[in-house]
């Protein structure tokens, strides 16, 4: 039970903190910093989703269904059946694309203005006559396209400007026509949108006959036999699927991806608690003689510790709100890092800003102080049972925290063992992530006996090194256990999680390497710039490849064709591969046996995949796959896994052959080169950009450039991880920053004896600065067995349940001495101050306190 | 003339409404017929300047070298235990520009259509309406000479064996027939030309065939009607019409128990005032044609219905034509058959009673109120 403090007992408080500013400052510091990076990954995460959700809710509309097509999209001869037969009276045809206006992505939506009344408000004029003319040029004039005031005003243009627009590296020129002003709410979703008739958008995007799919509102009491109606019409390779479950496929696509994030910004806050332990425990020892005192006055034990409770309430407090503060300047730039990340492996989103939701300052609010009070438990409990007067001296204190050690210790052993249990054989991202923590706390729990032993053992070492301060240093870090086994753990706690994600981003980063090093065989690789999310419409056109085909000095030529198709396991992405013999060697089969797999790719109806979408969707070699092709459903074997890093979501990979059998569609959207013997690459590459010039715009590029794009893009994709890393650094920074200062504000009295008994002021400091460097070297070597295990642990279960992908770890030696390191200058860097201060200390005045 | 107004209103402001979406729709605004219809008539279209000689059935198609045109049919229908139905299917072409469409994309069309549908129950004063738009593309929408066929998504007039079939419906509400021409085409106007205000060229082409025989039926729920009547077909196509000072319509389609039919609009001017273009004919079985000019025509207004929407109709009129000893009685089967759709108007079922040359004689026919909305 805790009882409520009176205001007399506030005022001790008060007064405390008042003498020891500093102390309450890194406290709060140590907080909000937690509190913002979780809230900042937290907000660059949901702006990211809602963005998304926006803009798709905005362009999918009314919608209760779609009807999807084969990778090149659906016969327009579809929706005319629909409306003839007057299956669906709502029920709108759209083209959706990407396109390059400048330097900027455009959505254009190609809708049908006639059909388009029951579905999207996407306009809002004011003036009807205006409109009127708008919409009237929308449907004559070839080309004609509406964008949003924002937008036109941002690119500086006015009704009557003529536009190239890019699509498939091929330009096309449109006319502005019209100037809307979004409906209420929905300018963030909208302000990327080129709005069009159908008409201008097939012609613009080479999509004559064919749509990307059509939207249907179908009632919820609609008879389930209309819906086997709707499905008996539709062809083959055409599927009826509700918007809702559409958008939420989106959405899973960057789960794992944002519980990553999230996980990574909770550990901030984990060790922001350790900090906040060691002030709050250290601040009840610096009062043990008042609350000895408060005790023999008559106040109870329970005030006493309902003291401790309520400093810290409003310690997290005031923390947490300067956390939200903090975290929503920090959130600016978290989500362009997240958004850029989205956008260069999932699909397009514009994210306009970051907006704090009601949920989002709850749930901060919940954790900073939640994670206050759960670390300020123990030192209440702790002040509490402080007999009257009869002070908590020092030496009882750490009396008892050395008879701790064995239970602690024996604790963080369960704990961890816990941790292996949690990853007995489960697929749970969330669970994985459990283990994590609980690793991490078994470990801080050993580290008491782990500081104990070090020390033992580096007594005669120092002593060696810098004789009398060197051996008291090293007897200082064990004989005050009780502050320095926390500060300790905190600073190895945040080491250790760099350690962890600095070795699986290096292990990653090199698997990534060496696939791309065997995938990419070839010496020239051609594709149209890559719009993402646009499936069908980015090809290479015919007749370039045509003469491609023909310049001198190419061996051979392997030709690809990627595409989004349905499948029992959802949306699938299929790669349609034509290999050049040389191709064959670049794949690393991971199921299957060489001779056999290769045999059944190139003969028979076969497919290989990717390990992700084996792991997803539990296949195996010798299994098999139904896809919907034009033919209709399909089975294929599947003949083998490959390693790839290309696409968490996993890829299928069929011969070209086989897919033109089913798939009406010889497009293709990439070509390796390999050159004969002793052709010159840039000189290739500059006759084939001769080749395209003034008909597609195409990316050549070297096997070199390529890979070197390729390891671009993973390193932005982790720029976000090593952000967060940092900033956890900089939270166990503050920490132990906060608890060498406390132990050395403590120690003044025994420095002070020091000084006078003959110590000099650099002895002062050599001592203090010997013990933090000490404290920091500890902590180093602590965290390199646990960082290395989070590293096992984010390679072998994290990455493996989030995205599929295997991969052998690899312990660089940089990373493990940079942790060294970096806990020796964090924790001499945060010992310059209290060794500053204990060294100009006259003794007389230290002597004098009390 | 009458159903010019609809198309143009779609066409000048009801384009955006169709991006807005109809809760969005912004209210529109009573409107002055003189600013919406005082038509420029855009150059590229044909205008009915003069008669023209008429060819079947080769006008029942498109003649899409002029702006507007309409494909109206309405009718009177009753199930074996006479209960009565009125329908109305209606089928507006309009171009957004003239000449053919630029562009590979089978999308393109200058041509948009409108159509309207609306069933009357007269037992159960029950009144439904509906309305559909489309591009006169892929397929969508269109009409076509020979085999002659108009349609519009599933709601249809199509040719079959020398029979109109004729189909239109929304969700469990439906209506079939087929219809068999009783009479030859009947030229409106000045042998087909119909001016509709002074300007030369503000005027139409103009044919109707008053009585069509009608069977099939009409479903409701689960109701199913074998019906029988009379129904009525009005062509009409032109580019430029009314004039700036003209405000709305009354317009009688009426079929009389003697064989003879009766067509007669009367254009009001906006000071309230009959306009000297209002116009009619009058057939009689044999075939023989009377012009009506608004002098020949006394119309009274016998009663009112407000329209809980907004504006006041006359629904119930006499109508007398001396020079040819007719007197009649025109009442609504219901009194609220206003069609609710982005342009609102009243056109419904009528019941006609009266006497020719002192002989007592009834009919069936319909009635279209424009320009009273409020």
């Amino acid at each position: 039970m805790v009882s409520f403090p009176t205001p007399l007992l506030w005022k001790s408080t008060l007064r405390f903190y008042g003498r020891h500013p500093w102390q309450m400052v890194l406290s709060i510091l140590g907080i909000a910093l937690g509190v913002a990076v979780v809230v900042a990954v937290d907000l660059a995460n949901e702006s990211a989703r809602r963005a998304f959700d926006h803009s798709m809710q905005a362009v999918t509309g009314q919608a209760s269904h779609q009807i999807i097509g084969g990778p090149a999209g659906l016969d327009e001869a579809v929706y005319v059946h629909l409306r003839r037969e007057g299956l669906v009276r709502d029920s709108a045809p759209v083209i959706s694309a990407y396109v390059q206006l400048g330097d900027r992505l455009l959505h254009l939506l190609g809708v049908d203005p006639f059909a388009e009344g029951q579905f999207r408000k996407l306009l809002d004029y004011t003036d009807d006559a205006e409109a009127g003319d708008a919409i009237r040029r929308l449907l004559i004039e070839p080309g004609a396209v509406v964008m949003s005031r924002e937008m036109a005003s941002e690119l500086g243009l006015q009704v009557g400007a003529e536009l190239s627009l890019h699509a498939s590296g091929l330009a096309q020129p449109a006319l502005l026509v019209g100037i809307f002003d979004p409906p209420p709410g929905k300018a963030a979703a909208l302000q990327d949108l080129l709005l069009t008739d159908i008409a201008s958008a097939q012609e613009l995007l080479g999509m004559v006959g064919r749509l990307s799919y059509i939207d249907l509102r179908l009632s919820q009491h609609e008879p389930e036999d209309r819906l086997t109606d709707i499905k008996a019409m539709l062809p083959s390779n055409a599927r009826l699927v509700s918007a809702e479950s559409r958008g939420q496929a989106m959405g899973q696509m960057t789960r794992a991806f944002r519980i990553n994030l999230t996980a990574m910004s909770l550990l901030a806050l984990v060790v922001g608690m350790f900090l906040i332990y060691n002030t709050m425990s250290f601040s009840v020892l610096q009062r043990r003689g008042l609350i000895g005192n408060l005790r023999v006055l008559g106040v109870s034990r329970t005030s006493i510790s309902g003291l401790v409770l309520g400093e810290g309430f409003l310690i997290g407090l005031i923390g947490t709100l300067l956390g939200l503060l903090l975290g929503m300047l920090l959130a600016q730039e978290l989500v362009k890092l997240v958004t850029r990340t989205i956008n260069d492996l999932y699909f397009v989103v514009q994210v306009t800003g970051v907006e704090l939701s009601l949920t989002g300052i709850l749930k901060a609010v919940a954790l900073g102080v939640g994670a206050t009070l759960l670390a300020v438990l123990v030192p209440a409990w702790e002040a509490g049972l402080a007999p009257p007067r009869m002070a908590m001296n020092r030496s009882r204190i750490e009396l008892k925290a050395s008879r701790l050690l064995l239970p602690l210790a024996l604790a963080g052993l369960a704990l961890i063992g816990l941790a292996l249990v949690l990853l007995l054989p489960n697929r749970s991202l969330v669970l994985g992530f459990g283990s994590l923590f609980l690793l991490m706390l078994g470990f801080s729990l050993l580290t008491p006996a782990g500081v104990v032993l070090c020390s033992k053992l580096a007594v005669p070492l120092l002593g060696r090194l810098f004789g009398l301060p060197g051996r008291m240093a090293a007897r200082g870090v064990r004989a005050s256990l009780s502050r320095t086994g926390v500060a300790i753990a905190a600073l190895s706690i945040a080491v250790s999680a760099t350690v962890g994600v600095g070795v699986m981003v290096e292990s990653f980063r090199t698997s990534v390497q060496h696939w791309l090093a065997s995938t990419l065989q070839g010496d020239i690789y051609i594709a149209p710039p890559l719009a993402p999310g646009s499936g069908s419409d980015r090809r290479l056109d015919a007749a370039l490849v045509a003469a491609i085909e023909q310049v001198p000095g190419i061996a051979e030529i392997s030709r690809g064709r990627p595409m989004d198709v349905q499948s029992a396991e959802g949306i699938t992405q299929l790669f349609a591969l034509h290999m050049a013999q040389q191709s064959y060697a670049g794949m690393e089969l991971l199921e299957g046996e060489k001779e056999r797999v290769w045999a059944q790719f190139d003969q028979e109806q076969a497919v290989i995949i990717s390990e992700p979408y084996a792991y997803h969707h539990r296949l195996q070699a010798g299994g098999l796959l139904r896809l919907v092709t034009d033919e209709g459903e399909q089975e294929f074997r599947i003949a083998g896994v490959y390693r790839d890093y290309g696409s968490d979501q996993g890829v299928v990979t069929m011969r070209m052959s086989l897919y033109r059998q089913y798939w009406k569609d010889d497009s293709i959207f990439s070509m390796g080169l390999y050159l004969e013997p002793g052709v010159d690459v840039p000189g290739m590459i500059k006759q084939l950009q001769a080749l395209s010039a003034g008909k597609q715009v195409l990316r050549i590029r070297s096997n070199r450039t390529l890979r070197e794009a390729s390891i671009d893009t993973f390193d932005r994709t982790f720029a976000i991880t090593n952000v967060l890393r940092l900033l956890a650094i900089g939270v166990a920074f503050v920490g132990i920053l906060s608890a060498l200062m406390a132990l050395q504000l403590e120690k003044a009295r025994e420095l002070a004896i020091l000084r006078a008994t003959g110590f000099t002021p650099g002895q002062v400091w050599g001592l203090v600065t010997t013990q933090t460097g000490f404290m920091g070297l500890i902590s180093g070597l602590l965290a390199i067995p646990l960082g290395v295990m989070l590293a096992a642990l984010l390679i072998f279960v994290i990455n493996r349940r989030a995205f599929g992908w295997s991969m052998d770890i690899i312990l660089p030696g940089g990373v493990l001495i940079e942790a060294l390191l970096l806990a020796l200058i964090a924790a001499l860097l945060a010992g310059l101050y209290p060794a500053w201060k204990m060294a100009r200390v006259p003794p007389a005045a230290a002597l004098r306190e009390e | 003339m009458r159903r010019l107004l609809l198309i143009l209103l779609v066409v000048g402001i009801g384009m955006a409404w169709w991006l807005f979406g109809r809760q969005a729709a912004v209210p529109v605004a009573p409107l002055d017929l003189g600013e919406v219809l005082g038509g420029v008539a855009e150059a590229g279209f044909e205008r009915a300047t003069a008669a023209r000689t008429f060819h079947f059935p080769k006008d029942h198609g498109p003649h899409p070298s002029f702006r507007n045109e309409w494909w109206y049919f309405t009718g009177n229908l009753e199930d074996a235990g006479q209960r009565r139905f009125g329908f109305q299917l209606v089928f507006f072409r309009n171009a957004l520009a003239s000449g053919k469409a630029a562009g590979d994309s089978p999308w393109r069309s200058h041509q948009s259509w409108m159509a309207h549908f609306a069933l009357t129950d007269a037992q159960d004063k029950e009144f439904h309406a509906f309305e559909r738009f489309s591009r006169g593309a892929v397929g969508l929408a269109g009409a076509q000479s020979e085999p002659f066929s108009v349609w519009l998504d599933d709601w249809s007039v199509i040719e079959v064996d020398g029979r109109w079939q004729l189909q239109a419906g929304e969700g469990d509400l439906s209506i079939s027939l087929s219809l068999l021409p009783q009479r030859s085409p009947v030229l409106q106007g000045e042998s087909g030309l119909s001016q509709k205000s002074g300007d030369p060229g503000n005027a139409s082409h103009y044919y109707s065939i008053p009585r069509l025989s009608a069977e099939g039926e009409i479903r409701l729920g689960a109701r199913h009607h074998q019906v029988r009547g009379l129904a009525w077909l009005d062509r009409e196509w032109s580019t430029s019409a009314l004039g700036k000072d003209q405000a709305g319509w009354d317009w009688f389609s009426l079929q009389l128990s003697d064989g003879s039919d009766l067509m007669f609009y009367r254009l009001r001017k906006k000071d309230g005032t009959v306009d000297p273009y209002s116009a009619g004919s009058f057939i009689q079985k044999d075939g023989a044609l009377t012009r009506l000019g608004p002098e020949m025509v006394e119309l009274e207004v016998v009663r009112y219905w407000q329209s809980p929407k907004g504006g006041r109709y006359p629904v119930h009129w006499r109508l007398n034509i001396p020079s040819l000893q007719l007197e009649l009685e025109v009442t609504p089967v219901m009194e609220n058959q206003e069609l609710d759709l982005y342009v609102r108007y009243w056109e419904g079922a009528v019941d006609v009673a009266g006497k020719r040359s002192g002989q007592p004689i009834q009919g069936r026919g319909y009635l279209e109120l424009a320009g009273y909305a409020k």
